[in-house]
């Protein structure tokens, strides 16, 4: 029975390690290969503390290594094991996460994997060395002693409950919908106003504290730790459970970890000493096998059984409207100013323009250039991209950047937006110099950018694309979430409503549970004009809202753009189509090789015989 | 990190640090040859392969078992060792990368069936082989002693080994029609496509290359060490760093950041106690990252 119970336990441990990675791996889409180390770091800090105090007879009687601990209890220990684990995995991510590239974090948590594993079993006098601490007291709760394979089991099992349970929580919450956001597109997020870096170490930080609680728990379990424990092959093995499983998704998780946790016993009655060997080349083709031709894994997002028990779905709040309509001004509605967020930077931002009411023209009388653009530049090695480009945007207006390809038009909004770090110049956004910012405090400022490919979070719904979009959604702060969750949860009803309005102006209501991934690019198009303007942002720059879209559609858009400026957005496009352009513009700047040439009406500019030459060539 | 490279720490004194600076020099060449390996690939793939180790470890029970088995002198073993190296780096390409990519798998994917290969292959070799040391050659280098410091004869091979090949292949990569191509796919695969080089052929080159590189860096090893089923863990992450310290993409880079690591590394013996030399690494390129992510001498990304 004890030899049962004892494989069940296990199984319960690597599901603990399982759903904690996979909230990194899955949803946030970061790669670690140190789950085992923070699983350690848990288990050694709670040996340690757990511990005896030492006395001279057991001093006497250890010939190596740790003879005694602190002496306290289970209780504070795991507490301790926690936040020692998170700790030390946020200073390690610190500089990988803050960088750009993802094989950063993926070398570093080797590196620190290797390495930490070899001071576990060097550093005698903190770890025991290699013959490890012992005899550690097992923890006891209800009667039941964690050191009995059955009774562990008993208590175990709420223990891995619980993880599970706040691992599916934080999965799908608006945080866990920000995560996906960055698996799905990082750039997008920080283009509709939100911090990248942050939400990634939190969510590091976390997958490790969960890894020290199980890895505590592990310590008082087995009464005795030892560096080998926790090498390279566990960390393997538990990104196998979760990639096998299926990432962003718990169920997959458990299925896996009870799959590849089942194997070892199964395996040490067929192959005996190899057995560890075997199941390390079985997880390792299945690994490869998997991710060929199942991808998503056993059980893909989206599939679970668990999806049942979800609040609120997706679907309910569009059943009514789904008249298809594209006419805008028939379905738009009004997106009402969100009250100001608490404790949020909205506090630093300039007022915005007053409410938008988006179903009512709005009047502009404020005369004075909402973006003031001065002396743009930017090299690129030999070629000059962006040649001293000046300009302004006047307020509730509709401003093209005309030209042929190659003109700089898609350049100069990532110099606006600073996705590129312009060579020279300044942007100016209402008054406040905005040149140095990051892209997300941009949009917080009130100037969003479209992308010409989309650059929408391809797995998740339209809807849940625009909600990210919409600011000052506490839930995607993770301490909120804890501390008030019933506030994120109206907040995030909140979110809802916008971002279904924001659907229902570009006439996109009816499609808003549908996976962005099997929308046309058309629908695409007008989600991303949607998740534009859910960022509440006055001025919205639009690369291109008409390229890729059939020309039925393109009408369509025409309408919606026109109903942003009614709506008193400023707007400024780059866009080819000169039909557009006229239908829309009310101002344009035309440029070639990166240098202004002209701005005036588009009666003006067209009416310039050697602009209309370099446009349609001579 | 072997320990049998690195001097245990004495006090310290001038003696000392001429000896681990010439120590440095040595374990700093075997990490140039592991980096430039594994930046011969990923430079031009953009592939980071997890399941480079592979070839190191086929190499030496290659190499072991054409000696044992065959009978062959120690000098043609390890030649068929290097062949089967190249053949295992490039069936990992055309087996496994190769159907990733047509599947259009994402960077990640391609790294997940690297680990799957990565982890499966060595616990398949301990199976075959079993756990413990195998030996390949007994070779008694001659100990050469310059004043205080001394070094064999073995070590002055490697040393004149390992750059002779990195900088052939510096060489052909600047100036042969395969190098150029390499470049070409290094710089816009589609683009080379265009022009008719096929990029499925330089990926083919360069995990030949890189494999065979790291296939000599393993039979370099087994001159004087202990085959085990684990032996490539710590040369594959050295190779990661080196590369890394270097500067991503830049073989030269990754040279002079694997002789930078082994220097650094071996120095540390004037404070740091050998076990904890490890530590070196990870600190350097810990510091590395926050101070000058791009590497020593890598461009800023745009």
């Amino acid at each position: 029975m004890d030899y049962y119970a004892d494989i069940a336990v296990q199984i319960l441990f690597l599901i603990m390690l399982g759903a904690s990675l996979n909230l990194l791996m899955g949803y946030a889409g970061e790669l670690s290969m140190a789950h085992a180390t923070f699983y350690g770091v848990g288990a050694y800090t709670a040996g340690l503390l757990t511990l005896p105090v030492a006395t001279e007879a057991i001093a006497a009687a250890s010939s190596r290594g740790v003879a005694g601990g602190a002496g306290w209890d289970i209780g504070p220990a795991l507490l301790v094991a926690i936040g020692v684990s998170f700790v030390v995995a946020l200073l390690l991510a610190l500089p990988a996460l803050s960088r750009v590239r993802g094989e950063y974090l993926v070398l570093l948590t080797l590196a620190f994997q290797t390495v930490a594993n070899q001071l576990m079993g060097s550093a005698d006098s903190v770890t025991g060395g290699a013959y490890g601490l012992t005899p550690i007291p097992p923890a006891e709760l209800f009667g039941l002693s964690l050191g009995m394979p059955t009774q562990a089991f008993w208590l175990l099992l709420p223990c891995t409950v619980i993880v599970v349970a706040v691992c599916f929580g934080i999965g799908e919450s608006p945080f866990g919908r920000l995560l996906k956001g960055l698996r799905e597109q990082e750039l997008a997020v920080k283009a509709v106003g939100k911090d990248t870096v942050v939400p990634k170490l939190v969510v590091f930080g976390l997958a490790a504290g969960i890894a020290g609680f199980a890895g505590a728990l592990n310590a008082s379990y087995y009464q005795f730790i030892a560096p080998g424990t926790y090498d390279l092959n566990l960390s393997i093995l538990v990104i196998a459970i979760v990639i096998i499983g299926g990432v962003s998704n718990l169920t997959g998780t458990i299925i896996g970890a009870i799959l590849l946790g089942s194997l070892r016993p199964i395996l040490q009655e067929v192959a005996g000493d190899n057995a560890i060997a075997w199941q390390a080349v079985i997880y390792g083709l299945l690994l490869v096998l998997i991710i060929r031709f199942r991808p998503f894994g056993l059980v893909p997002e989206g599939t679970s059984m668990l999806r049942l028990f979800r609040r609120g779905g997706l679907e309910p709040a569009v059943a009514g409207a789904s008249s298809g309509v594209k006419s805008v001004t028939a379905v738009a509605p009004s997106i009402p100013e969100l009250p100001p967020t608490p404790g949020a930077s909205t506090a630093a931002a300039p007022p915005r323009t007053d409410a938008v009411v988006l179903s009512e023209p709005v009047v502009v009388t404020d005369p004075s250039p909402v973006l003031e653009v001065r002396n743009l530049s930017k090299r690129f090695r030999g070629l000059q991209a962006v040649d001293d480009v000046s300009f302004d945007l006047e307020r509730g207006k509709i401003t093209s950047l005309i030209g042929p390809n190659g003109a700089g038009k898609t350049t100069i909004f990532n110099l606006l937006t600073h996705v590129i770090t312009p060579d020279t110049g300044t942007v100016t956004l209402n008054g406040e110099d905005i040149s140095g910012l990051s892209p997300h405090r941009i949009a917080k400022r009130g100037m969003a950018r479209s992308f010409q490919d989309g650059r929408l979070f391809e797995r998740l719904t339209a809807v849940e694309n625009v909600m990210l979009a919409v600011p000052g959604n506490s839930g995607e702060n993770l301490a909120l979430l804890a501390t008030r969750p019933m506030h994120c949860r109206a907040r995030d009803h909140e979110a809802r409503e916008l971002a279904l309005e924001a659907l229902g102006f570009v006439g996109m209501r009816a499609q808003a549970g549908t996976v962005v991934a099997d929308l046309s690019f058309g629908d695409q198009k007008l989600v991303a004009i949607a998740r534009l303007l859910a960022t509440e942002c006055d001025v919205l720059l639009l690369d291109e809202p008409t390229s890729g879209v059939d020309p039925g559609a393109v009408e369509g858009v025409i309408e919606v753009v026109r109903g942003l400026r009614d709506a008193g957005k400023t707007v400024c496009l780059v866009e080819h189509s000169v039909h557009m352009v006229g239908q829309l513009a009310d101002r344009g700047i035309f440029l070639d090789q990166g240098r202004k040439l002209a701005e005036g009406t588009l009666e003006e500019l067209m009416g310039q015989k050697h602009l209309t030459e370099i446009y349609f060539g001579a | 990190m072997d320990a049998t490279i690195i001097s245990p720490v004495a006090a310290a004194s001038f003696e000392l640090f001429r000896q681990l600076a010439v120590d440095g020099v040595v374990l700093g060449t075997v990490y140039a040859l592991l980096g430039v390996s594994f930046t011969v690939i990923y430079s031009t793939t953009g592939i980071f392969h997890f399941a480079h180790g592979v070839a190191y470890v086929v190499a030496a029970y290659v190499a072991i078992l054409a000696a044992d088995t065959l009978g062959l002198p120690w000098i043609a073993a390890a030649v068929v060792g290097i062949a089967a190296a190249a053949a295992i780096g490039i069936l990992v390409e055309v087996g496994a990368y190769r159907p990733m990519r047509r599947a259009g798998a994402t960077a990640l994917g391609v790294f997940i069936t690297a680990l799957g290969i990565s982890i499966a292959v060595p616990n398949l070799i301990q199976i075959l082989f079993g756990p413990n040391n195998k030996t390949f050659v007994e070779l008694s280098p001659a100990t050469i002693e310059l004043g205080t410091v001394t070094f064999t004869t073995l070590d002055i091979a490697r040393v004149v080994i390992s750059w002779v090949l990195i900088a052939a292949v510096l060489f052909a990569l600047r100036r042969t029609k395969w190098g150029l191509a390499t470049a070409a796919v290094r710089m816009n695969r589609n683009m080379a496509a265009a022009v008719g080089i096929d990029p499925d052929r330089v990926h083919v080159l360069v995990f030949g290359v890189g494999s065979t590189l790291m296939g000599i860096a393993g039979i370099l090893f087994l001159l004087n060490g202990n085959a085990t089923p684990t032996m490539a863990a710590s040369p594959m992450l050295i190779a990661f760093i080196a590369a890394f310290l270097g500067g991503i993409g830049s073989i030269g880079g990754a040279a002079v950041g694997g002789l930078a690591l082994g220097l650094v590394t071996s120095l540390s013996g004037l404070w740091v106690a050998s076990d904890y030399q490890p530590v070196i690494a990870f600190a350097a390129l810990f510091v590395l990252l926050v101070i000058r992510p791009q590497g020593m001498f890598g461009r800023r990304a745009a």
